[in-house]
């Protein structure tokens, strides 16, 4: 019916959203830390939503909103009936228990049913590359074959949106590079993506709506080409300050 | 749309709330349960893993645990009571099973707080795995426990149709007072020092290396206030003495279970989003 009207509705939207961390403040005494201030823009079906700023900006707790891990204290987020998932490498690894229990374990934290990653096992084995060390402990590997391991079970993942943290490609040369293919691959899909970073050439390449956040605040929403000319713009201002 | 919408909503971005609070929804779903069994699995495993003799540890454990008391009370201490291993085993097994989960539970939360940053997880599966790999433990002990029992001439008699259900009242009990503490510690991590202190006065105080019938009269009526020592009773009474368990004791211990599920219920849902919040101490 939306379809129709030419306008597409939101999948998610924030008002105002605002969340608060608790810091120690000295012996028995806490304050409230704003991570995020005052935050606004809408998620549409299908599209790469960039989110730039700074270190410390508030992209991570935004992030952590938008996956519903925790909620605003301040503002509205609303979530229209989607499920939102954060990609997490090597989420829950055990390093005794062998790749093949760890990516039945790892995507079943990841929200996966225990059949669905079991269907998908030899390929998460071939994917890998782990080949007969796929039922070794993970003790035995190296940081490389890890960080393959984790990659090739985050990947599986199907949520209505994928929420990204900087990473795209991970491990050794090569796998980075065939990881890297294929999460831009995901990303230039139809798939509904929210990928978070502090390098304005991955969003410029990868998105086409980005939000500049800066200091828990909404600067700017838009064209990822104009809101990067603004973001980059200040960099520059900066820089010249200082 | 709008019945899925309106779930989704209260199920991930319920703001702190008394309405929330008064809610009788149960957070977990099937694949819940599927990840609580598994991860439950994949503690128990990667924990023998982590030792030579893997397994094997869950049950000397406790062995040496009794010893260790067996030497003191029965051989130093000469303690006068007919039968005394099997009535201190019986009470260390049963008090064990509490104690460790207890202990373990009320730092699941806590411990799952990294966890709980990169995913959503409702927060009431953390002490439920705790719970469930220390049952599993548990009936491998408790198991040996009954052989060893049968084969030093303890009869089996009808008060054992009992049993099943005090072990399952005890199972209530400890998940109680597990989801409490575990719902309390992330908030205020000083009570994990209490909480051990506690257990260890709970310890003296629920005659498992003593009985009920050697506390001087006028103190025994607060002796039974105290719900361990009533349950290591009645596991005394259908295992050793073939007789049948104190039953409205029983029912007491019940209606507190249930109680201490429903606070520790409430308490984990209420603050399910604000525990990934609190910064690691």
């Amino acid at each position: 019916m939306n379809q129709d009207s030419g306008i597409p509705s939101p999948i998610l939207s924030l008002r105002n959203v605002g969340a608060f961390y608790w810091r120690r403040s000295g012996y028995l005494r806490k304050e409230h830390f704003w991570a995020l201030k005052d935050v606004s823009f809408d998620l549409y079906q299908g599209e790469s939503l960039g989110i730039i700023g700074r270190n410390g900006a508030g992209k991570s707790t935004l992030l952590k909103l938008l996956a519903g891990i925790i909620s605003p204290d301040k503002g509205k987020l609303i979530n229209y009936g989607f499920t939102t998932t954060l990609l997490s490498l090597q989420l829950g690894f055990l390093p005794n228990l062998s790749g093949r229990e760890n990516a039945i374990l790892s995507g079943m934290l990841l929200g996966m049913k225990r059949k669905e990653i079991e269907k998908r096992l030899s390929y998460i084995q071939e994917f890998s590359e782990l080949d007969d060390f796929f039922d070794q402990p993970i003790n035995t590997y190296s940081s490389g074959m890890r960080a393959r391991l984790g990659f090739s079970v985050a990947f599986q993942l199907d949520p209505d949106v994928l929420l990204i943290d900087e990473i795209l490609g991970v491990g050794d040369a090569d796998f980075r590079k065939k990881s890297e293919a294929v999460m831009r691959e995901k990303i230039r899909s139809d798939k509904t993506i929210v990928l978070v970073s502090h390098s304005a050439a991955t969003v410029r390449q990868l998105c086409n709506r980005t939000v500049w956040i800066e200091n828990g605040e909404t600067k700017a929403e838009g064209e990822t080409a104009e809101v990067l000319r603004s973001y980059e713009g200040s960099l520059g201002s900066q820089s010249i300050k200082k | 749309m709008s019945t899925r919408q309106d779930h989704f909503a209260e199920s991930h971005y319920g703001t702190l709330n008394t309405s929330k609070f008064l809610s009788l929804r149960i957070p977990l779903q099937s694949h819940h349960l599927e990840l609580i069994l598994y991860q439950a699995y994949a503690n128990l495993r990667a924990e023998a893993e982590r030792t030579y003799i893997g397994v094997l540890w869950w049950i000397f454990d406790p062995i040496i645990f009794m010893s260790i008391f067996y030497i003191v009370f029965a051989l130093l201490l000469r303690q006068k009571t007919d039968n005394f291993v099997a009535f201190l085993l019986v009470g260390l097994v049963i008090w064990r099973w509490f104690q460790n989960t207890v202990t373990n539970g009320s730092n699941a939360i806590l411990n799952g707080q990294s966890l709980m940053r990169q995913v959503y997880l409702p927060k009431l599966i953390f002490p439920l795995v705790t719970i469930l790999s220390d049952l599993f433990k548990f009936t491998l002990v408790f198991t040996l426990l009954v052989i060893y029992l049968w084969a030093s001439g303890h009869s089996i008699g009808l008060p054992y149709l009992t049993l099943p259900f005090l072990l399952f009242v005890q199972f209530l009990l400890i998940m109680g007072t597990t989801c409490v503490t575990a719902s309390l510690v992330p908030l205020l991590p000083d009570l994990r020092y209490l909480i051990g202190h506690l257990l260890q006065l709970m310890f003296y105080v629920s005659g498992i290396f003593y009985s009920g019938e050697s506390i001087p009269e006028k103190y025994r009526a607060y002796f039974y206030l105290n719900p361990a020592a009533n349950l290591i009773e009645s596991y005394r009474d259908i295992l050793l003495n073939n007789r049948w368990p104190d039953l409205r004791a029983m029912l007491i211990i019940t209606l507190l279970a249930l109680f201490l599920i429903l606070i520790g219920y409430k308490l984990v849902t209420t603050f399910d989003h604000e525990y990934p919040k609190m910064v690691a101490r």
